[in-house]
């Protein structure tokens, strides 16, 4: 097929760079693609992409050499309108992306702006490949992430670009609205002939649905391969801080220790993974895991109902009779999909929102009539945003602020002994907001406990950050659980989720419809299709060799299922 | 002194962020099915300019109060949002109050409460025909009647962009505030000297809240202003097929000539009313 995209020799460095962030790159992107780059952070993903729709050199100033063709367009020689037409881009910031206030509106602006007399038919097109129809009237106030994340697409796909290009389409999404988006992007890859290319972490994404992977290591392209041998490069991949699919991983264990043949292709996906692993002959039986034994109730709430104010119409009801008890010690992950109500929980808990009824104790006493300052000593809550938590010029001085307010003696001591512990010293003097995710998110967690709260609440303490930093922060997490007594973490990703808590709580609607531990609530199926929720691969993949299989690591799935004799070495049919 | 304790809760809870962004929203976005909002808003401006100025220029108090008792009623079928009625009424009564008293103070008589009327009914009627106007046609309505007459594009994008990010900002502000909330140490306020302590302590809060609000803000505006280069705006600006575009939207159709002729009878009967008196 014919190239959509070709790249010669292209050199590019940011405006008072020291070196150039991406260095020679010859690479041709053929037309009908569904191209998912990969590479580590500050590997120059977004620079590569932005280069692709002109936004560099024509926007974006620096030291450009080389050439790229976009759709048959030399970039240097066409002007941004002429490229955006072509190739559309999507943020990963999606919710700034949207500059007009009703849905249709902001999905027919740029065909307006480019004076396409059919903007709005095309707007209401996009809106339906998009999955949005029947919302066009409505404010994008009104609108889930998920929807919003739609949106920020069919403003791009309205100009019905030939290359689409996403940077991390589902990194702040849950799952039901990641497949959702995906699902789009295949019918707009198969039916409409588009080429799409995303950047994106998430390889179980990259492995149902991209044809091919491109590695960037050090701004430079490493290769271009066909997704499945893309994936199975197991030891390349990470080193580069990618995680393949966690199917692939651990059939890559098993191919290490001989119980599957060198030469057998490994597996992406759970359908694949059918054919190659099986129970072991003598079944290791599931360890029980007792519940552990609960405290005294930390947080009680009765009979709490919850409204919200809405700009038109009756008020919002997130909460109806909820009865929920937080013990002492409990380490809770609370889950479910956008807009179930799990942030409105821990606005309760901290006192910034009353409930219009019922009550809500906090050991004991009720806090209706407490004001949200008399509680950080006990409660403290850390932010999605972790932007919002940084008050002062620099994050030594945000850490110590709750601190020296209240005129405690040990300040100065206590604020080097978080520096220290976080990894923050060097940072100190920095302000917050400069600092790259994953510091920010230490930065973040380190000021959330500076008081030493009884109970810690934290909002999707690992979205948007990629897997490396996840990692790190799972540790981080790991340690502030054997400090702090309650914790609460609301989250999306099902990693930490398995890995992390003792206790889930599943919200649906305003409703608890499961808690418990992991067992109890991943192996109830009903729950998991209700809610939506995407278990980690590997528990898929237990859970399809065996229904009873409840395993939530690759190490306890390992104990569990080997190579098929079909397929292992040591088997009958070896190679 | 129970009541008076719990009107000043209530009033504190009414003015959360939270509260004050769902009023703008309210007031820009709310009431987009109304009569007003329904009209064309070339008329509607035009409609404006009389209403806007003629006032200032007559002191004939029955014209007045039938111009006042008109633009009430269109401020009812605007269906204004409650905080800026609250605001218009605050401005306006504390103003013309405050001259009142202070006429009796330095020597002046009841005789000064007619001028004084005239001037509060003015400003009313200017104040209350501009609220209808601006709250009560959505932004991006009263942008277009505004380019219809030739304001530069700049101009009309700016007011629905502006509306646009107001709730941003305020959003951003309140968790800003929060943060300051959650981890500050406000001083005690039982006592009156506390109560003193905690405003003075609580406006600070806010002067501080401002450093980190505009560091955010530019933060998340570096991808808005790349979309907005993406999405043609910069086209668009110079482009006049767009402008044709925007303004083919607008039509002027029987309820607006039903208004305007309402409105003109309605002047022209106090004009009678007031030369037989």
């Amino acid at each position: 097929m014919a190239n959509i995209i070709e790249l010669r020799n292209l050199t590019y460095s940011y405006p008072g760079a020291q070196a150039p962030t991406l260095k020679d790159i010859s690479v041709d992107i053929e037309q009908g693609d569904f191209l998912a780059i990969v590479g580590n952070n500050g590997c120059g993903k977004s620079t590569f992409c932005k280069t692709l729709n002109g936004l560099i050199p024509h926007f974006i100033t620096g030291e450009f050499s080389g050439s790229v063709r976009a759709c048959g367009l030399n970039t240097l020689e066409s002007d941004i309108g002429t490229l955006a037409q072509k190739v559309g881009y999507v943020y990963q910031d999606f919710e700034n992306q949207i500059v007009r206030p009703t849905v249709l509106d902001d999905a027919s602006y740029a065909c307006l702006n480019y004076a396409l007399p059919n903007y709005l038919d095309r707007g209401r097109k996009a809106l339906e490949q998009c999955g949005l129809q029947g919302k066009e009237q409505d404010f994008i106030w009104q609108l889930s992430g998920g929807q919003t994340h739609l949106l920020a697409l069919a403003g791009a796909v309205s100009l019905e670009p030939e290359v689409l290009i996403l940077d991390e389409p589902i990194a702040q999404l849950d799952p039901m609205h990641a497949d959702k988006i995906y699902g789009v992007l295949r019918e707009l890859n198969e039916k409409h002939g588009k080429t799409i290319i995303v950047i994106e972490h998430h390889t179980e994404y990259i492995a149902d649905y991209c044809k091919h992977v491109m590695l960037l290591k050090d701004g430079q392209v490493q290769w271009t391969l066909p997704t499945r041998q893309a994936l199975c490069r197991v030891e390349e991949l990470q080193s580069c801080n990618i995680f393949p699919p966690q199917v692939t991983m651990a059939a890559h264990r098993l191919q290490r220790s001989g119980a599957l043949s060198p030469t057998a292709p490994l597996p992406t996906t759970v359908e694949e993974g059918k054919a190659v692993f099986a129970a072991k002959p003598e079944p290791v039986p599931f360890p029980f895991v007792p519940a552990p034994c609960m405290g005294g109730p930390a947080v009680e709430f009765s009979h709490v109902e919850v409204s919200y104010r809405t700009v038109k119409g009756a008020p919002h009801q997130v909460y109806r009779d909820l009865n929920l008890t937080i013990h002492k010690g409990d380490k809770i992950a609370l889950i479910g999909s956008n807009g179930a109500g799990k942030s409105t929980l821990m606005k309760l808990m901290v006192g910034l929102l009353k409930p219009s009824q019922g009550d809500i104790r906090l050991n004991g006493r009720s806090i209706r009539s407490v004001k949200a300052e008399a509680l950080s000593r006990q409660v403290s809550m850390v932010y999605q945003n972790p932007e919002d938590m940084f008050i002062k010029d620099s994050i030594g001085k945000d850490i110590a602020y709750a601190m020296e307010v209240r005129g405690l003696a040990d300040t100065q001591q206590r604020t080097q002994a978080l520096l220290k512990r976080f990894h923050l010293e060097a940072l100190k003097d920095r302000d917050g907001r400069l600092l790259s995710g994953g510091q920010m998110r230490r930065a973040s967690l380190a000021i959330g406990i500076a008081l030493n709260p009884e109970i810690l609440l934290l909002d999707e303490p690992t979205a948007n950050l990629d897997i490396a930093t996840r990692k790190e922060i799972m540790r981080t997490l790991d340690d502030v659980k054997a400090t702090t007594e309650t914790v609460v973490i609301a989250t999306h990703d099902m990693q930490l989720v398995c890995e992390w808590a003792q206790r889930i709580i599943v919200l649906c609607q305003g409703q608890v419809v499961a808690d418990g531990p992991r067992d109890q609530v991943f192996g109830n199926h009903k729950v998991v299709q209700q809610v939506g929720i995407r278990p980690p691969e590997i528990f898929s993949m237990g859970q399809a060799l065996a229904p009873h299989a409840l395993c939530y690591t690759i190490d306890e799935f390992l104990e569990h299922f080997t190579g098929r004799s079909d397929t292992c070495a040591c088997g009958g049919k070896a190679v | 002194m129970r009541v008076a304790e719990k009107l000043s809760d209530n009033l504190l809870d009414k003015l959360s962020m939270d509260f004050l962004r769902n009023q703008v929203l309210k007031n820009a976005y709310g009431n987009n099915d109304t009569v007003i909002a329904g009209m064309d808003p070339r008329m509607l401006l035009v409609w404006y300019l009389f209403f806007g100025l003629v006032p200032w220029f007559v002191n004939d108090i029955p014209f007045l109060i039938g111009c006042f008792v008109l633009v009430a009623v269109t401020t009812k079928l605007a269906r204004v949002a409650g905080l800026v009625l609250f605001l218009f009424v605050l401005g306006v009564f504390s103003q013309t109050g405050y001259l009142l008293l202070v006429t009796l103070l330095f020597g002046g008589d009841a005789s000064a409460i007619q001028p004084l009327l005239v001037l509060t009914l003015k400003v009313a009627t200017v104040s209350l025909a501009s609220v209808t106007i601006f709250s009560g046609l959505d932004p991006d309505r009263l942008a277009n009647g505004l380019m219809w007459y030739g304001c530069p594009e700049r101009l009309s994008f700016s007011i629905s962009y502006a509306y646009r990010m107001l709730p941003l900002l305020m959003e951003e502000f309140q968790n800003v505030l929060l943060s300051y909330r959650l981890r500050g140490n406000p001083p005690a306020h039982d006592t009156l000297v506390g109560k003193v302590r905690y405003l003075i302590y609580e406006i600070k809060i806010i002067i501080h809240a401002f450093y980190p609000l505009m560091l955010n803000t530019a933060k998340r505006s570096r991808t808005t202003v790349e979309v907005l280069e993406l999405k043609g705006y910069r086209y668009a600006a110079v482009n006049k097929d767009v402008k044709k575009m925007k303004l083919a939207s607008l039509k002027v159709g029987n309820d607006d000539l039903l208004f305007l002729s309402l409105s003109f009878l309605w002047v022209a009967i106090t004009i009678l009313v007031s030369t037989l008196l």
